[in-house]
């Protein structure tokens, strides 16, 4: 697949400077939103302009983009800037077509994140935002793939970013996606009820097919669109046979009605194996993935488990091999293999 | 209300349609430059500035060439204002 050279990450958690995983931030009114950074690399003109969404991605891609020259820019978004997209909805119905502004048009495209870094770094490579809900940031790993066999010595800035919206919120909550009841981040893996916490980030890193100076390789990768736990659970099983699991990162998110997808995922690795969870740290959202792949990255590096994380403790006593399995809405699956190097 | 109330109104629609959230209604002194040096805004934030001439005052410019004029700083836009408020009433 390819490797892995740089990190950034926004988060609910202290990840973009001075990372601290050990003390859990609490949810705040059933929500896990980032703790956003101030962002001086963004040039005020644009900043103020920006939505979460955007100002996430531009923050944690330019931090990379600064240091290190890209040959392209591949990000992954199921909604973009969805807040500003339905304020320009609703800007369409109350001024009846006419006396529109075009920030919130053009800031709530999902490329719109893509290309801005495109532009404020001057980078007029490859560019492409994909858009698959919960398996956009797993495509992003595909597109990248395939084009690094095009382009060996290529590097590229790849992401994913998404943003809690207060509207869309409302409708996702209305559909039985989010917890209805209060409950804290703390207790969340204990819930016997339906939904999640929803959460919000921006993970980005910059790849390539060179191992030198690289901090973990991306060996593995598989997507799957299905309600089928047993063809899940079959696929996970044939995905880490003979290989030796140190840690499964399992995308749990404490809605019941998928907790039964990650019980037959966990029966397939040996019992040696830990397992640490992290939707209670970044709460749930279509590019959560992406996220999970940075703390997988951390991990590899820092070799330490924060305690409240685990599921399962195993015998391992180092991580050079992680597993991930996540689940969005119980239809769309992926697995990652994330190798020390 | 008066023409300095009128200005400080016109000062925080300005803040707000364009989200300059570091910038206060005092920093905006009447006769700076709202583009380049003073303010430093840009031609994005010449389109949104006639949305919101239309949107809060229902004028509207028709001539580009003159958005240039009529935007220059706080006393060409009141006196914009004024004379379209004038024109309003005479009809």
């Amino acid at each position: 697949m390819f490797y892995i050279h740089q990190s950034s990450c926004i988060s609910h958690q202290p990840t973009f400077t001075g990372v601290d995983l050990q003390n859990l931030q609490p949810s705040v009114n059933n929500q896990l939103p980032a703790i956003e950074p101030k962002y001086i690399n963004i040039p005020l003109g644009q900043l103020r302009r920006m939505g979460r969404a955007l100002r996430m991605g531009v923050g944690t891609g330019i931090t990379l983009l600064e240091k290190h020259k890209a040959d392209g820019i591949l990000i992954a978004t199921s909604n973009g800037g969805i807040e500003d997209s339905i304020t320009f909805l609703n800007q369409i119905v109350d001024y009846n077509e006419g006396r529109l502004t075009p920030t919130h048009f053009v800031q709530s495209t999902f490329n719109a994140i893509a290309g801005l870094l495109g532009m404020i770094t001057h980078n007029t490579g490859y560019n492409a935002t994909h858009v698959h809900r919960g398996l956009a940031f797993e495509n992003v790993a595909l597109d990248v793939t395939m084009l690094l066999r095009e382009n060996p010595g290529h590097i590229y800035l790849i992401g994913g970013v998404d943003e809690i919206s207060v509207r869309n919120y409302r409708m996702e909550a209305m559909a039985g996606w989010y917890k209805k009841e209060p409950i804290s981040n703390t207790e969340l893996y204990a819930s016997e009820t339906e939904g999640a916490l929803p959460g919000e980030g921006a993970a980005m890193f910059l790849v390539s097919n060179n191992a030198e100076s690289a901090t973990a390789k991306l060996a593995d990768l598989k997507l799957l669109h299905t309600a089928d736990e047993n063809l899940v659970a079959n696929q996970f099983a044939e995905f880490v046979r003979d290989r030796e699991i140190d840690l499964l990162l399992s995308g749990e998110s404490g809605d019941s009605r998928f907790k039964r997808y990650y019980t037959r995922c966990e029966q397939a690795v040996s019992e040696n194996t830990a397992i640490a969870r992290y939707k209670h740290f970044t709460g749930e959202f279509q590019t959560a993935s992406a996220l999970a792949l940075w703390f997988s990255c951390w991990l590899l590096q820092n070799q330490t488990l924060p305690e409240h994380c685990i599921k399962r403790s195993g015998s391992k006593t180092a991580f050079n091999r992680i597993a991930l399995y996540n689940n969005y809405q119980g239809v769309q699956h992926s697995f990652m293999l994330v190798e020390s190097v | 209300m008066d023409r300095e109330q009128e200005k400080l109104q016109l000062k925080q629609h300005i803040i707000k349609y364009l989200n300059l959230l570091h910038v206060t209604p005092e920093e905006i002194t009447d006769d700076m430059p709202m583009f380049r040096e003073g303010l430093g805004l840009d031609s994005i934030d010449s389109i949104e500035m006639v949305v919101m001439m239309e949107r809060e005052y229902g004028l509207k410019i028709e001539n580009p060439k003159d958005g240039r004029k009529i935007l220059h700083n706080i006393n060409s836009m009141m006196e914009f204002i004024e004379q379209g408020r004038a024109k309003l009433n005479s009809q």
